[in-house]
């Protein structure tokens, strides 16, 4: 569903992301762990097309991102880690406005707006202008904004920052009845115990290259860890980069 | 001392980094930007010794003439550092980003106060005093002020500007301790805002070209004659100029009062600020973080725009009624609508005050030769419109430009829509002036058409060069609306616009030109309606250009950011 093929992004002489290889299948959560700095937040913004790369290919959903941007992106939810939105439409405008982006039917939007208003409990709010929500809130509106379309894929940069623990255990179980129902989850994150527990395969990134792949057992394999959790096979993969 | 310089380290440190800042671009930017200033500066310094050698030459009546000049200058500044002040506090004191990580941080209250006052006043101030310097050089080059007055100058100026900042700080606090802070400041851009368009007015119905006109000069001499004092005794700017005129024009003066006075003021308030700001800061800054409410349910609102903007595509629809309702929302965007219509008014007015029966030229040459004159001006008020509102459309997307970025639409729709939304009352405004000023000057019917079809055709052109440029020179970042038309893009925007309508205005001038003489002597020129044909071709033409090159090249700097 996600194919990332020798994927490079150079700035000037610095490289962000260097000749990444990646593939997630449908309904699969992959976590995407790394330092700060070490190319995540760049994979993703190349990912979606907000950043050209330099070398290399995206393709979602069958679609080159480069080729084909529109038709990758209609399949496609993203979650960005900082939420900037239009702070003078009220919520519900908000979706409206980037459900028509995405061409949703009209009657659809009426029934499913509420419906994510609701289930992202801000169905109080939907009549306040943005500017007025907390940043929790606009974290939610942004998830509700990601979902109106029903993508096929949802990409998700730092998706707990600013959320509290009963926003966090919902977004976790939100994640996987997404990926049960066959959406593909790529997931950008710091926090390794989110990544333990619902994440079915892993990626560590690491000064820009893709250092290690696959599920928690494989890793173990790779670091020489016999014992512990994730967070020791992590400081131990990035501690020098190579493992 | 060290932690006062500690709070301020952090501009400093940022204007240093800013200015050391290699690239090709930005040293550009700053030439351009530096000719300008020196232009404006020259400029003023020009116009101001003119005026003031001129009025040397009024017997008797200079000094006093020049005098009074002084004073509504100094209390024009005056004034404006006072409201920049107010502004400017607001922001500093219970809006800034860092005021989180300051004042969780042990500083003592009277360090972040003055920290904050310097930091309002460098803001506030700076471009006052650039601007008015020239003035200040005209004055004592004219009235060979020598070393002294400049001396007065350094030693006044500070003081100057320190009083100001001081009430327009004190006054941002009492009326954040009893208003929320978001809300002062759309009040404060509001009440700018009406207060300038009500001074304007003023100014332009009081009809000051009258002074040049000798039958009522005789009354004016009169007028000042008896204006040789200041007309309030207790503002700054009055004692300041009581201190300049001392040493210009040797006016007898107690300097040792005024001085000692302004001294007091500019140590007293900011005093008297910091003892207040002690009292009220927490509680204000405490309010200035609790967010706005109210609802938005306007079905009405909803229809309405359903309708206005059905035929367009799904697409350009969304992002217009966003646009629109954003416009709406945002005091400091819809409230330049009134800066707008009085400009449309005084416009207007001055074609029904144009002294055209004291012409020595015939009548009705010099109306259609003022109508034609009239195409570029309005071209002018159109691209100065543009630039306010067309201009930033692009860069008001701001830091939510990535929901565009992320959905399945062109960024070229992005442009289409932008230039749609502007367009259409951009011709309004555009053939509604052209319209009616020349239903006031009683042009001829050809003139007329003329002038709708060239207008027409050149708010295509005005349009998309401000969307254009904006997107070529976006300002994601910005901190407020208003900045956005004064970056480097503004001015690249203006001179743009400028050379579109100079060339129109150029390519339309021999037919016309040949018409008015076919008019004045008939049979000599031996033109018909049919002399317009081939310039309205080419005008198109260089429309079809002006609107395509532009968001072309705002396109691909769109694009280039994914670079």
């Amino acid at each position: 569903m996600i194919r990332l093929e020798n994927l490079s992004k150079h700035y000037g002489r610095l490289a962000a992301v260097d000749s990444l290889n990646l593939e997630v299948q449908r309904g699969e959560i992959f976590g995407f762990l790394g330092p700060n700095g070490a190319g995540k937040t760049t994979t993703i913004r190349v990912m979606m097309g907000i950043l050209r790369a330099t070398s290399g290919r995206v393709t979602l959903g069958g679609y080159d991102m480069e080729q084909e941007p529109e038709k990758a992106k209609a399949i496609t939810g993203f979650i960005p880690d900082r939420p900037f939105i239009y702070e003078k439409l009220s919520g519900r405008e908000f979706l409206k406005f980037v459900g028509s982006l995405h061409r949703v039917d009209a009657a659809l939007l009426q029934r499913r707006i509420p419906e994510l208003l609701e289930h992202f409990e801000l169905s109080d709010w939907k009549d306040e202008l943005v500017e007025s929500y907390s940043h929790g809130m606009k974290q939610r509106l942004v998830l509700c904004a990601s979902l109106i379309h029903q993508p096929k894929i949802l990409i998700i940069d730092e998706p707990m920052v600013g959320i509290d623990p009963r926003g966090t255990r919902m977004l976790k179980d939100l994640f996987l009845s997404l990926a049960k129902k066959g959406t593909t989850l790529f997931l950008s994150t710091h926090s390794i115990s989110i990544a333990e527990e619902i994440c079915q395969r892993i990626g560590i990134i690491h000064k820009g290259k893709l250092i290690a792949s696959g599920t928690m057992a494989d890793l173990y394999r790779l670091a020489k860890v016999k014992e512990g959790r994730l967070e020791s096979v992590f400081l131990e993969l990035t501690r020098d980069g190579t493992p | 001392m060290s932690s006062l310089a500690t709070l301020l380290s952090p501009n400093l440190l940022s204007w240093k980094n800013d200015f050391l800042r290699r690239g090709e671009k930005k040293w550009l930017r700053r030439a351009v930007l530096l000719s300008l200033a020196l232009g404006f500066w020259v400029g003023t310094y020009w116009t101001i010794k003119r005026v003031l050698v001129y009025f040397q030459t009024v017997h008797e009546l200079g000094p006093a003439l020049a005098y009074q000049l002084l004073l509504i200058i100094l209390l024009t500044f005056f004034s404006m550092l006072l409201f920049s002040n107010l502004i400017s506090a607001l922001s500093t004191f219970f809006l800034a980003h860092d005021l989180d990580l300051v004042l969780s941080t042990p500083t003592s209250p009277p360090t972040f106060f003055y920290s904050r006052l310097i930091t309002t006043t460098a803001n506030s101030s700076w471009m006052a005093l650039f601007f008015s310097l020239p003035v200040f050089a005209a004055y004592g080059s004219v009235f060979r002020g020598g070393a002294l007055f400049y001396l007065w100058v350094i030693l006044v100026l500070p003081l100057f500007v320190v009083i100001p900042a001081a009430i327009g700080t004190l006054v941002t606090h009492l009326l954040v301790y009893f208003l929320p802070a978001r809300r002062i400041r759309d009040t404060l851009f509001f009440i700018g805002l009406f207060v300038f368009i009500i001074l304007y007015f003023l100014f332009r119905f009081s009809r000051p070209e009258r002074l040049v006109q000798p039958e009522a000069f005789g009354h004016f001499l009169e007028f000042l004659s008896a204006m040789e004092t200041p007309s309030s005794l207790f503002l700054p700017s009055s004692w300041t100029a009581e201190i300049f005129a001392s040493v210009l024009f040797q006016k007898p003066v107690e300097l040792w009062f005024f001085y000692p006075l302004l001294v007091s003021y500019a140590l007293f308030l900011p005093l008297m600020a910091s003892w207040i700001s002690a009292a009220v800061h927490l509680s204000g800054w405490s309010k200035a973080q609790e967010s706005l409410q109210g609802r938005r349910q306007g079905h009405l609102l909803d229809d309405m725009l359903n309708w206005i903007t059905h035929p367009f595509p799904e697409i350009l629809k969304a992002i217009m009624v966003k646009d629109i309702k954003t416009f709406f929302r945002d005091t400091t965007q819809w409230s330049q609508l009134f800066l707008l219509l009085a400009l449309m008014v005084v416009y207007l007015y001055n074609f029904k005050v144009l002294p055209l029966d004291r012409s020595p030229i015939p009548t009705a040459t010099l109306r259609t030769v003022i109508s034609f004159t009239n195409l570029g001006l309005a071209g002018f008020v159109l691209s100065a419109v543009a630039i306010r509102f067309a201009f930033p459309a692009v860069s008001l997307e701001g830091r939510a430009f990535w929901i565009l970025q992320t959905t399945p639409i062109a960024l070229r729709s992005l442009l289409w829509s932008k230039f749609l939304l502007n367009l259409i009352p951009l011709l309004f405004l555009g053939e509604l002036l052209v319209f009616l000023s020349n239903t006031l000057l009683r042009v001829p019917a050809w003139m007329m058409t003329l002038s709708l079809i060239t207008i027409f055709l050149m708010t295509f052109g005005i349009t998309a060069i401000g969307v254009g440029v904006g997107a070529l020179y976006p300002r994601f970042d910005h901190g407020n609306v208003a900045e956005i038309p004064t970056s480097f893009g503004g001015v690249v925007c203006m001179i743009f616009s400028i050379a579109f309508i100079g060339a129109t205005v150029m390519i339309e001038a021999w037919p016309v030109y040949l018409l008015v003489m076919e008019g004045l002597n008939p049979g000599t020129a031996k033109a018909g309606g049919w002399v317009i044909v081939p310039s309205l071709a080419v005008v198109l033409a260089l429309t079809t250009a002006a609107v395509i090159v532009p968001i072309k090249l705002g396109l691909n700097s769109l694009e280039g950011l994914k670079d």
